[in-house]
């Protein structure tokens, strides 16, 4: 997610956070927005490549035993 | 008896015993201590002293009758305001929930009513266990005893802040990044995240489900192990509680640590994060000790830290967005900036970088169980960096995430912070000793004979009272303690 170096987020990050219910906070808080674009961006960009796509996600499904 | 103020809960129960002490006279000096030295630390969100000495009382006459219930009976415990205790507003240090009364207490309280510890008041914290010390909220954020100019970190700040200045023995913390060991570490006293799911999460307000943890910070190892098996058992109303049995944490607190093969997690703070030298020095001279203490010292290999702390950040993010969209939509504004830059995040995540992270969380834990297979507990650096000053933004926001922490909230392993330097600015450095699942015996062990073979736990910070930095906030707090 980009940001513009005035700190407020791009047309895209705008969109986004419209799309996310974020209406107000964008035109409140524009520099939050994109703080906040990067702090995603920073955390799936870490988060690391898997080396099996069809890794079994944790925690697996199970179904609620009913008593 | 003489400074009351500093007695351990083991100390207390034993002069309860012993019948040098009663509660009564106990939580009088305590609130005298809060009422001299509260104004400059702002532990508390509330604290109302006549309703402690009320209890207090009941307390002591239930002891003097011989009807004492257990080692915390009669011994004050500070309850960080996040956790819900009945007829009480959980502020969550927040505007948002300045009207949020409580109906029921948190399974945790009931615990610690039952075991007869008095409730000592709610202590601050940063909103919504997420923030950082923040300005711009109705409470102003707690300081660190060790000088008022600097943050005691978080975000059970408050937690921190009273055990340190020694007004209390006891206090809950939540730990979702680190939130327990960052306080504990940062103010010098001890901090421990238990397994996932060992402790209720029922009544605790969440910020992201499955990193959230409880658990109790204390002065002493053995406090700590006192207050946890208070604290832990089975909640069946909290579907992440663990049906696991246990008996007591502080059976091991005198083994010492001989034969004890301790895994030194060196490439976090060298390599992945580089800490500051002052932290990479006290970490190297607690691997000393361990060793001149007879345990099997190496170094061992974890997944990187950056990539731990990455997968952590993807569920952070992700599940305290699902909490707080709500009020992010309609009243941004109402969050602090530092709450609400952290909070949004997750709206900008997709539901496959959530899977994804659910793959590498797998994964990931899998490596540090392995690891636990080698060896019998990891020692780890806990914060990379001294506590800088609470009132630079600049600072605070590059220091924050440089931790150790949060790969063991994404993995669910026990980990408890410790004092073990000073700086040569006069803060607190700690360590972090990290077990397998459910094996808090085990680090209670190895931290207690860290703590035996070290003079750490017995300093205390100077409470300097000048040149505090001068912001404006709003100070809308606590009814005056009573006496």
């Amino acid at each position: 997610m980009a940001v513009r170096k005035t700190g407020a987020a791009t047309p895209d990050v705008d969109a986004y956070a419209r799309a996310a219910g974020l209406a107000k906070a964008v035109k409140q808080f524009p520099q939050d927005i994109a703080l906040a674009a990067q702090a995603a961006a920073s955390a799936r960009s870490a988060a690391g490549a898997l080396d099996l796509v069809n890794a079994e996600p944790w925690p697996p499904m199970r179904v609620r035993e009913v008593k | 008896m003489n400074d009351l103020h500093w007695l351990t809960a083991a100390g207390i129960g034993a002069a309860y015993s012993a019948r040098k002490l009663s509660p009564v006279e106990l939580v009088r000096a305590l609130l005298d201590r809060i009422a001299a030295l509260e104004p400059q630390l702002h532990a508390f969100i509330k604290i109302d002293g006549e309703a402690v000495l009320a209890a207090a009382r009941e307390a002591e006459r239930e002891i003097r009758a011989g009807r004492r219930r257990g080692p915390l009976h009669g011994v004050p415990v500070g309850i960080k305001d996040i956790i819900d205790v009945a007829g009480d507003v959980t502020t969550c240090h927040s505007k948002i929930f300045l009207k949020n009364v409580a109906k029921e207490d948190a399974e945790v309280i009931s615990r610690l009513r039952a075991a007869g510890a008095l409730l000592f008041g709610k202590l601050s914290l940063h909103e919504f266990a997420i923030g950082g010390p923040s300005f711009d909220l109705p409470f102003p954020p707690a300081r660190n005893p060790w000088n008022v100019d600097h943050h005691p970190g978080g975000s059970s700040s408050g937690s921190g802040t009273a055990l340190a200045a020694g007004f209390l023995p006891l206090a809950l913390g939540t730990d979702t990044g680190g939130s327990i060991r960052n306080p504990a570490g940062t103010c010098g006293v001890v901090g421990l995240k238990p397994t996932y799911g060992l402790v209720s999460r029922r009544g605790v307000f969440p910020l992201a489900f499955t990193l959230d943890h409880i658990g109790p910070m204390a002065r002493t190892v053995e406090d700590a192990a006192l207050a946890l098996d208070v604290l832990a058992g089975h909640d069946a109303k909290d579907p992440g509680s663990a049906a696991v049995a246990h008996g007591s944490f502080g059976v091991d607190l005198e083994r010492g640590v001989r034969g004890l093969r301790v895994g030194f997690v060196r490439h976090f703070h060298e390599t992945d994060v580089p800490a500051h030298p002052e932290v990479t020095a006290a970490l190297d001279e607690a691997a000393k000790v361990f060793k001149r203490e007879g345990a099997l010292v190496r170094d061992i290999k974890l997944p990187s830290l950056l990539e731990l702390g990455g997968v952590s950040r993807v569920f952070m993010l992700a599940e305290s967005w699902t909490v707080h969209a709500p009020w992010l939509r309609e009243r941004p504004g109402d969050y602090a900036e530092t709450s609400r830059r952290k909070l949004m995040g997750g709206a900008f995540l997709g539901a496959g970088d959530y899977v994804h992270a659910q793959q590498r969380r797998l994964q990931l834990s899998d490596a540090v169980n392995a690891a636990l297979r080698d060896v019998d507990v990891l020692l780890c650096a806990n914060s990379l960096d001294p506590a800088c000053r609470i009132d630079d933004d600049a600072e605070l926001a590059r220091t924050y995430p440089r931790q150790a922490r949060s790969p063991f909230n994404l993995t669910g392993h026990p980990a408890l912070a410790l004092m073990c330097g000073l700086s040569k600015g006069g803060l607190p450095l700690a360590l972090q000793i990290v077990g397998r699942m459910h094996d808090e015996v085990t680090v209670l062990r190895a931290a207690a004979a860290y703590e035996r073979a070290t003079d750490w736990h017995t300093r205390r910070p100077p409470i300097k009272t000048e040149s505090r930095p001068q912001r404006s906030q709003s100070s809308q707090r606590k009814s005056k303690p009573g006496n």
